[in-house]
């Protein structure tokens, strides 16, 4: 028994332990506060939550999950890079090697796949709520704009994402979803007034989304730039504005009772 | 209230160590599925492992017990005793005395010489230091110093050189001690070597690491796994017949000249090369995977990539005959196919086939060629009568403005002339290239139209004036011109027409019958939708009009070469590797598998069976012929390959070259155009070869005896020819063929006073002789000739030419029968031959027997008597 407290002792009183949690903790009001004060990582939630906002039938917790798949595709997109060059003559093949050689990398491609599968629906059930439950009303109506932008940048990965395996999946739907491109009124070429503003195949939103007139070498490398880092970095900061805003717009939004 | 919240407590704990247990054995599970469930090949090479092992044990096993049986046990045994024996004389106490004294003796000796050569590197080295100085400064110091050291260094290497005998002489001494035993211990291991090093290999072998093997070519980015379960593909012995541990068949043909190293497997097999995971993804037979893998002869339809020529590719038998059949059927009329460009009409000319054939006939054969003859090429198009009148009327109208038959089975034929006529067909052997019920065709490299029936096809006149001069009527055909005389034409003509009838003919329109210019009309627009003019000669008709001007004045304009379109088919030089996502399986989408081999096959089978509107006719192949046709189509594939890997043709290696192909000259190719004799026999890479390469001819026959034969081949027969045919392609083999009788040298060429005989002499003489072929053999004068000729006399008997070679009827028959030989061979080609068979004929069957010029000489000359005797 002594020695078990020696040895507790011992690891507390360690410089390494003391400069992480810095003081004792004890298990009261205050100290619990302090605790989620003190940690970059949760100090952005609440320190306190009313017991209405935890209800899982009211929130369906689908904006925490959102953001969980989100770690988990960063998590696993960065091990895929190791694996894997934008070139149209390498592209595919990395995708196979992924599945017969790399260890793990079954599992790795698939959570990338599905997990980003499964954002895109839980992202739209989470939109879905907030409309439903009226979220959206003052005073969230900016962090509702932000969670608007935020569904199209999800879509945007998803998109740009498709691309990359360079399969006949992903090149198709890159041609049919730059064409849609290329017919949009004032910004493609095959859209209304293409003539009148001088709009041609050279200098149109599908030439800026493909780097080309067609979907070759460029467009993969834009894909993948766009998917790996563009976006992500934009998503990010503007999550951290989402996260922000709810607490400041008053905490999760909670039935009127 | 406080149970309530515990019960609900407890439960939540149980749902967590429930997810807890079920994330654990997940994690487990998919640690467990990465090492073992994806890498089946490692099952694979640890069973070959141990297949191995034992196999090596085995061998190791038997030669331990073949060593104990030979007596070598025995004598490793007597050995090992005088081993010992050695040794212990050298232990004894007395031994050891002495030879421990003159060891230490050695070792003092050894250490001071080793002391005196440091003590030469100092010194050496100061000496360096001290010259440097003294070129640095010429202070005179220093050259006394030098002078010192030198001295010392003088005296320091030759104590060293005293020591270094000292220490020689007392190992020599030393020597005698152990040179026994070592010469003992030497033997043993001259013995058991063979024995330790089966067991080596058992070790090295067990000592392979258990891991992915890839060929990888970096150039493509083809990485190919396959040889991580198939691992004993290019072992240089079988481990196990089953697979994947099976040895390549016939590696000596395809793994040796395409080092898997270099080529990996998929190039040739297809398949997925990357996958590992299981057998059905890596042979690719798995959805979304456009390549499954090939095996058997189906492989060689990847001879296609690379070789521009697989005539006479060893191991691309199958596709080589497979390539004869697009030649046959004339793919390359409709379609656009690489290599095939330059090729004639299969069909024959058309322009004036009013003038042939019955309208009645031609309806038939419009309607199905199969109705006149069973082996007829021309497919079947589906048309209705009245399609098919509309193209018979389109095709008589270039030639007259009437329907109209001929019957000549009412006529009473002159006895005389078809009977001068029935030994005139069969000294021309019209039987060699036509089939005439059931008999004959024997050259296949021709293709010749059935004749059985053809006394109801033709009018008399024409059949005339084609058997006159064929190449007037249709230019470019294979028939050659025989050159006979009007009154023989006119037997020959008498016999074919009463003997050949066909019984069943209906002719319709024995009074002639006025065309209706509708009915040209819509058969023009029929002939441009099919493309009648890719397989026959219909240009040029709009000269036309002038004989037959009534058409013109009704309107109608004969085909312009714009209307016939080049190919009006698909082009096929990518079809083996177009995505299957573009074929249109149409409506049997759900009935075939979904997969470009079986699309071609489908399409072969049933041409238009996909959909409506579907115009490619139906050639009603055999299954084996649409087996090989789609081993063909299959190769031709855009896959970039890469060019270090391609073999051009030989037409394209003389075109780089800028080498002219061969082409005959001068009387001799007027001669060639008539006969076609390139139709049988092989000039300078000409022609084809079902009668003997004529290349050589010169060089090798004699020109009395040519000259016999072409005059008169049914007297003197050509020897080889009466040779039982070995090859295995063809299933009737024709044993006895001779040549047909041209009758030439019965005429003169034109604008000259030559014969046809004196030509073709000529040329041969001129043209198709080696330098390398000596016109007479060296004259052996020590002996006389009498003598010479009974020791090859001596020779023939000795070296069993007999088993091969026939002398009268007496002998073997795989070799040619040499009774002749004399008056048909040059002596200097026998000579020749006798030395180096294979240089003339790569694939001849005759041995090497390695004979000497004299020897040579001796049968050359005995050779040479063999003469029969000619009236």
């Amino acid at each position: 028994m002594n020695n078990q407290t020696d040895i507790k002792e011992r690891i507390r009183k360690n410089l390494i332990w003391k400069s992480i949690f810095r003081r004792d903790y004890r298990n009261t009001v205050r100290d619990r506060a302090q605790a989620v004060f003190g940690n970059i990582f949760l100090h952005l939630h609440p320190v306190q939550v009313r017991e209405g906002a935890v209800r899982l039938r009211f929130t369906w917790g689908m904006g925490g999950i959102t953001f969980f798949a989100f770690i988990i595709l960063v998590i696993t997109g960065v091990v895929l890079m190791f694996y894997y060059h934008p070139s149209i003559e390498q592209a595919y093949s990395d995708i196979k090697d992924l599945e017969f050689q790399v260890p793990f990398g079954v599992i790795l491609r698939n959570l990338h796949r599905w997990g980003a599968h499964f954002m895109v629906i839980v992202v739209m059930i989470h939109m879905f709520r907030v409309f439903m439950t009226g979220s959206y009303k003052a005073p969230r109506q900016f962090n509702w704009g932000i969670g608007v932008i935020l569904l199209v940048l999800t879509f945007l990965l998803s998109f740009t994402g498709y691309l990359t395996p360079w399969d006949q999946l992903g090149f198709w739907a890159i041609t049919v979803g730059t064409n849609m491109g290329a017919a949009t009124p004032l910004l493609g070429y095959q859209g209304p007034f293409s003539e009148f503003l001088h709009i041609t195949p050279f200098n149109d939103v599908r030439f800026a989304l493909l780097g080309g007139s067609r979907v070759a070498g460029n467009a993969l490398l834009r894909a993948y730039i766009w998917h790996c880092v563009a976006i992500p970095l934009v998503s990010v900061i503007l999550m951290f504005v989402h996260f922000w805003r709810v607490r400041k717009d008053g905490g999760i939004s909670k039935p009127q009772k | 209230m406080a149970t309530d919240n515990q019960n609900k407590s407890s439960y939540r704990v149980y749902l967590f160590v429930f997810f807890s247990v079920l994330l654990l054995l997940m994690t487990l599970w998919i640690v467990w599925d990465d090492e073992f469930g994806l890498r089946p090949w490692k099952k694979y090479q640890k069973e070959f492992k141990s297949l191995k092992h034992a196999q090596l044990q085995k061998e190791y096993d038997k030669a331990q017990s073949d060593f104990r049986k030979s007596g070598d046990a025995q004598t490793l045994a007597r050995l090992e005793a005088q081993l010992k024996k050695a040794k212990d004389l050298f232990n004894s106490s007395d031994v050891q005395q002495k030879y421990k004294k003159l060891s230490g003796q050695w070792a003092d000796i050894h250490e001071s010489a080793a002391r005196n050569q440091k003590e030469l590197q100092t010194n050496r080295g100061q000496y360096l230091e001290t010259e440097y100085y003294f070129t640095k400064t010429q202070k005179p110091e220093y050259k006394k110093k030098m002078d010192e050291l030198q001295k010392r260094i003088d005296a320091i290497t030759a104590k060293g050189v005293a020591l270094q005998k000292q220490e020689e002489s007392l190992k020599a001494a030393l020597v005698p001690f152990t040179s026994g035993i070592a010469d003992i211990e030497a033997e043993i291991e001259k013995l058991k070597s063979p024995l330790e090093e089966k067991k080596e290999r058992i070790g090295t072998s067990d000592k392979v690491p258990v891991e992915i093997r890839q060929v990888y070519i970096s150039d493509v980015d083809k990485a190919d796994r396959c040889q991580s379960c198939h691992i004993g593909i290019d072992g240089s012995k079988q481990i196990s017949a089953k697979q994947p541990f099976t040895r390549h068949p016939a590696s000596f043909v395809f793994l040796k000249n395409h080092d898997p190293e270099k080529f990996g497997c998929t190039f040739c097999h297809r398949g997925q090369g990357r996958a590992t995971t299981s057998v059905k993804k890596a042979h690719g037979n798995v959805k979304h995977w456009d390549e499954p893998m090939l095996e058997g002869d189906m492989t060689q339809t990847s001879c296609l990539k690379c070789h521009g020529d697989v005539k006479h590719l060893r191991g691309a038998e199958y596709i080589a005959q497979s390539t004869e059949l697009i030649k046959k059927y004339g793919c390359y009329s409709c379609h656009k196919i690489p290599g095939y460009d330059a090729i004639g009409d299969v069909g024959p000319v058309l322009t004036e086939v009013g003038t042939k054939v019955n309208y009645s006939w031609a309806v038939n054969w419009l309607l199905d060629p199969k109705n006149y003859f069973a082996t007829a090429r021309m497919p079947k198009f589906f048309f209705t009568q009245d399609e098919a009148e509309s193209i018979a009327d389109y095709l008589f109208s270039m030639s007259g403005t009437t329907r109209h038959d001929v019957d000549y089975s009412t006529e009473t034929p002159d006895e005389k002339l078809v009977e001068q006529g029935r030994s005139l067909w069969s000294q021309a052997r019209c039987n060699l290239c036509h089939i005439t019920n059931g008999k004959g065709g024997n050259n296949v490299k021709v293709y010749a139209p059935d004749l059985s029936k053809v006394g109801s096809k033709v009018s008399k006149e024409w059949l005339f004036r084609w058997i006159k001069d064929p190449n007037a009527y249709f230019p470019g055909t294979k028939m050659p011109r025989f050159r006979f005389t009007d009154e023989e034409i006119k037997a020959l003509v008498e016999y074919i027409v009463s003997e050949y009838t066909d019984d069943e003919a209906a002719p319709k329109y024995t009074t002639p019958l006025e065309i209706k210019a509708e009915s040209i009309k819509k058969g023009k627009d029929l002939i441009v939708k099919y493309g009648c003019y890719g397989c026959h000669k219909l240009q040029g008709m709009e000269s036309m009009g002038q004989i037959a001007p009534s058409l013109v004045t009704q309107g109608i304009t004969f085909l312009k070469a714009d209307e016939m379109r080049e190919k009006i088919g698909t082009e096929l030089s990518s079809i083996g590797s177009k995505p299957v996502d573009m074929l249109d399986f149409g409506k049997l989408k759900k009935s075939i598998s979904n997969d470009r081999l079986s699309y071609i096959k489908q399409k072969l089978r049933d041409p238009r069976g996909y959909r409506l509107g579907l115009r490619m006719p139906n050639f009603r192949l055999t299954e084996s012929e649409i087996n090989g046709l789609a081993a063909v189509l299959y190769g031709y594939t855009d896959n970039s390959v890469p060019s270090r890997f391609m073999v051009p043709s030989r037409q394209e290696l003389d075109k780089m070259a800028g080498v002219q192909s061969y082409k005959f000259s001068g009387d001799f190719a007027k001669i060639i155009e008539d006969v076609k004799c390139t139709n049988c026999h092989s000039i300078k890479g000409i022609g084809a070869d079902y009668a003997p390469d004529l290349t050589l001819a010169g060089s090798k026959l004699q020109e009395s005896w040519i000259r016999n034969f072409l005059a008169n081949p049914d007297v003197i027969r050509p020897l080889l020819q009466q040779m039982p045919r070995l090859g295995l392609s063809s299933g009737n083999a024709p044993a006895k063929v001779t040549m047909p009788r041209f009758n030439l040298g019965v005429q003169k060429v034109e604008d000259t006073n030559r014969s046809d005989i004196d030509v073709i002499l000529n040329y041969f003489q001129q043209e198709l002789v080696s330098t390398d072929i000596p016109k007479d053999i060296p004259v052996i004068t020590t002996i006389s000739l009498e003598e010479q000729i009974a020791k090859g006399k001596e020779l023939y008997d000795q070296k069993g030419c007999r088993s091969c070679h026939q002398l009268g009827t007496d002998g073997g028959a795989l070799g040619p029968n040499l009774s002749n030989v004399g008056n048909r061979l040059k002596p200097g080609f026998i000579f020749r031959h006798l030395e180096n068979a294979r240089k003339f004929k790569p694939d001849i069957v005759e041995p090497d027997y390695g004979f000497s010029e004299r020897e040579r000489i001796y049968l050359t000359n005995y050779l040479m008597t063999l003469k029969l005797n000619a009236k």
